[in-house]
């Protein structure tokens, strides 16, 4: 799709959500209500990726998620809040798969959206296309259990 | 010595000895003359792959046609040139040629250049309808292939995804636009058949983009995929040559890699031209922005009568804004003028204004906020025009991006005026391992579907063991204008000059397309044209629908076409009823009767 490059520049400034993970977290581990700000993060790059998602002690959903895809704007709220449903025991990374297409291709994504299921740094389980809630909540069970 | 006034005989062992000499002590031995184009290409091929080579033009030598002789007796070939590498016989200029396809050459050269293989087996410098349709091709016959795309961003900078220009800033987003002005038309048209609604129906052009750039989206990451699954890898990055056989290739950030492959296929198509007028890259937009921009462009002076301008003043009114069109001289050039008119007047009656015979020759400048004031001159006379507009958007033709790549450095041909590239029947340029294909070719059709048989049949050529070229004669296209203008073939005026008007019959009608009649819209307007060759079982050989659907209708016939369609095979073929298309199967009037051809009823 096109760009405006200044318009780009902009919308590239995407917060980071979520400070380090790890037990000497200033705020302690505190159970948040608010829908996912803590659980859920944007990746910002590689290195971002293997710090938060394949280094991660806790296992971590990826969303492989486009600007122009329709189901990825249903599925990725969606996500989130089931994710944040489950206490902070799972985490939930968010790629944008054309900002971030090295990492898309290392992954092997063909269409969107594409959730993985990561644990130690393994993709242990993924789905493509759009679920509803309970298929949600039995697939990150599934992660958190296992 | 002998005597004066006595020819001298040739002393043939003498001669003898002096060509093997020649043969020997030359890594490569040419035997040619000056006047030979033969010959110079022969020794371009050399010069190409930057081989030294010892060129003996017996035009100019003493004893030249007895050089030729003792040639002949050695080699059993008379003619020049006459090619020896490394003491071996190659023969002449196929042959020179035929031996470095096949790679013979290059192993008799026995360099230690040689003996480095290359990265790549192909590099293809675009990634657009051609370069993707080429690259993938030769990656499923097995080879090594590499694709580089990069977009330079716009004066405005618009940029875009890996595709090329059908895909982003061409055909995909022009007929979804042209589709969003109909369905618009057809919202008007909908009342009369019945349909009953309070609400007024307006236009937004975001939803329509983001819609629109939504669906590109999806098709540049599907490429990507399709480039991953066929295992061709993708730079992007802006590539130029550096050497023969290299190119160095550099991405967004600056970082420069270098690769080098045995074949070059060049597919880096076109962008708009600019006037060079003061203003026109501040303020105005192309065709490159325009299906990407933010914000609805207003009132709009399109500056061209391409079909680029055409299509895109023609949505733009039928979305509800107020256009007007600068035309230089004549609309469509290249395009049968009467049908070219037609598509104009249609234009006209349905509110888009044309200033003809105008050129914009001045200040593109900032007016009130947001609203630009343009300056033009006629082309006939002193009158000046001014008028104010919110967007001008500029289609004056599109340039082939062949200037900035590095092919100077390699000798690759390009023509100095537009640049395009001359080809062969193969698309092979002047320097035997570079291939041209698409929007670049000195010559051609710049049109999608070309671009990928071209790129097709080219890898299959390279390395599918195939002979068989593309096939450029009687392309079907289609203008999308509101009224759109499908055709095939000759047009009327290249058709009376190739044939002459004699020797031609000229079947025409007008038709009224059926869901035209309930909402009463323009009756004798849409138009049907054969034209067919007398002396040739009145074949047809030009095809012309001015009408709805003219793209679909268009299609099937050229087909026909290409099967050797006659006049009365066409009068054989019953109509399907009731369809525009099957106006064809009963046309009567010639143009020569000089009968009526407007419609009264069914």
């Amino acid at each position: 799709m096109a760009q405006r490059l200044a318009l780009r520049q902009l919308l590239s400034l995407t917060p980071r959500t979520l400070p380090p993970q790890g037990p000497l977290a200033p705020h302690g581990r505190a159970f948040r209500t608010s829908a996912g700000c803590r659980s859920t993060f944007n990746v910002q790059d590689g290195n971002d990726f293997q710090d938060r998602v394949v280094n991660n002690p806790k296992p971590v959903v990826v969303d492989f998620h486009a600007q122009w895809c329709g189901p990825c704007k249903i599925l990725g709220p969606r996500l989130e809040k089931m994710v944040a449903k489950q206490e902070g025991k799972v985490l939930m990374a968010k790629v944008d798969i054309d900002d971030h297409t090295d990492l898309a291709i290392e992954y092997e994504v063909s269409a969107v959206p594409t959730v993985l299921a990561m644990k130690n740094g393994d993709v242990v389980d993924k789905f493509v296309g759009i679920k509803d809630e309970d298929q949600l909540e039995a697939f990150l069970k599934k992660l958190i259990g296992a | 010595m002998p005597p004066p006034g006595q020819t001298q005989l040739p002393d043939w062992d003498g001669l003898k000895l002096r060509v093997r000499t020649l043969i020997a002590s030359h890594r490569v031995m040419i035997f040619s003359k000056s006047y030979c184009p033969y010959c110079n290409k022969v020794k371009e091929l050399f010069r190409s792959m930057r081989v030294e080579y010892y060129a003996l033009e017996l035009d100019v030598t003493a004893d030249g046609p007895s050089i030729q002789q003792v040639l002949a007796e050695l080699t059993n070939q008379r003619t020049v040139p006459n090619v020896f590498v490394n003491g071996t016989h190659i023969g002449g200029c196929d042959s020179t040629y035929q031996a470095y396809h096949d790679g013979v050459l290059q192993k008799l050269l026995g360099d230690s250049k040689d003996a480095e293989p290359y990265d790549y087996d192909l590099i293809i410098i675009g990634g657009g309808s051609g370069g993707l349709a080429c690259s993938k091709e030769a990656a499923a016959l097995g080879k090594k292939v590499m694709v580089l795309d990069y977009v330079v961003p716009t004066p405005l900078g618009t940029s875009w995804g890996l595709g090329g220009t059908c895909v982003n800033v061409g055909c995909i987003p022009k007929k979804l636009m042209h589709q969003a002005a109909l369905l618009g038309q057809a919202l008007q048209d909908s009342r009369k058949y019945g349909w009953q609604y309070e609400e007024q129906v307006k236009h937004n052009w975001e939803i329509m983009v983001e819609a629109i750039q939504n669906y590109i989206g999806s098709l540049n990451w599907g490429y990507r995929v399709s480039l991953r699954e066929k295992s061709v890898t993708y730079l992007n990055s802006y590539g130029e040559f550096i050497e023969p056989h290299k190119i160095k290739a550099t991405n967004r950030k600056g970082q420069v890699t270098y690769h080098t492959a045995e074949t070059f296929v060049l597919a880096t198509g076109e962008r708009p031209r600019y006037p060079g007028i003061p203003g026109d890259k501040e303020y105005c937009i192309t065709s490159d922005d325009l299906f990407s921009l933010p914000y609805c462009p207003g009132k709009t002076l399109v500056v061209g009568a391409s079909y680029v301008a055409l299509e895109c003043a023609g949505f733009l009114a039928g979305l509800g804004l107020d256009v007007t069109v600068m035309v230089r001289s004549i609309l469509l050039r290249g395009f049968d003028q009467e049908m070219a008119e037609k598509v104009g007047a249609h234009m006209e009656t349905h509110g888009v204004k044309f200033i003809r015979k105008f050129v914009p020759v001045d200040q593109v400048e900032e007016g009130m906020p947001g609203r630009l004031k343009v300056t033009a001159k006629s082309t006939e006379g002193p009158e000046i025009f001014e008028g104010e507009y919110n967007t001008v958007l500029i289609a004056i033709g599109r340039d082939a991006c062949t200037r900035n790549i590095g092919l100077e450095t390699i000798g690759v041909k390009i023509n100095e005026k537009n640049g395009k590239v001359p080809v062969n029947d193969e698309e092979q340029t002047n320097v035997p391992y570079v291939y041209a294909i698409g929007d670049i070719l000195e010559g051609k059709l710049e049109l999608t579907p070309v671009a990928i048989q071209a790129g097709r049949l080219l890898a299959r050529r390279l390395y599918g063991g195939s002979s068989t070229k593309c096939d450029y004669i009687n392309v079907p296209t289609t203008v999308f204008t509101p009224l759109e203008y499908g055709s095939c073939g000759f047009t009327e005026e290249r058709a009376i000059e190739e044939y002459g008007k004699q020797n031609l019959e000229v079947y025409h009608s007008l038709f009224w397309p059926l869901e035209w009649t309930v909402p009463g819209r323009d009756n004798n307007t849409c138009y049907a044209k054969i034209i067919c060759s007398k002396h040739d079982n009145n074949r047809v050989i030009g095809f012309h629908v001015l009408g709805p659907n003219a793209g679909e209708v268009t299609q099937g016939f050229a087909a026909a076409i290409k099967c050797g369609l006659t006049k009365e095979l066409l009068d054989e073929t019953i109509g399907i009823h009731p369809t525009c298309a099957e106006v064809f199967t009963t046309m009567d009037i010639t143009k020569s009767s000089g009968q009526d051809i407007s419609q009264r009823g069914c």
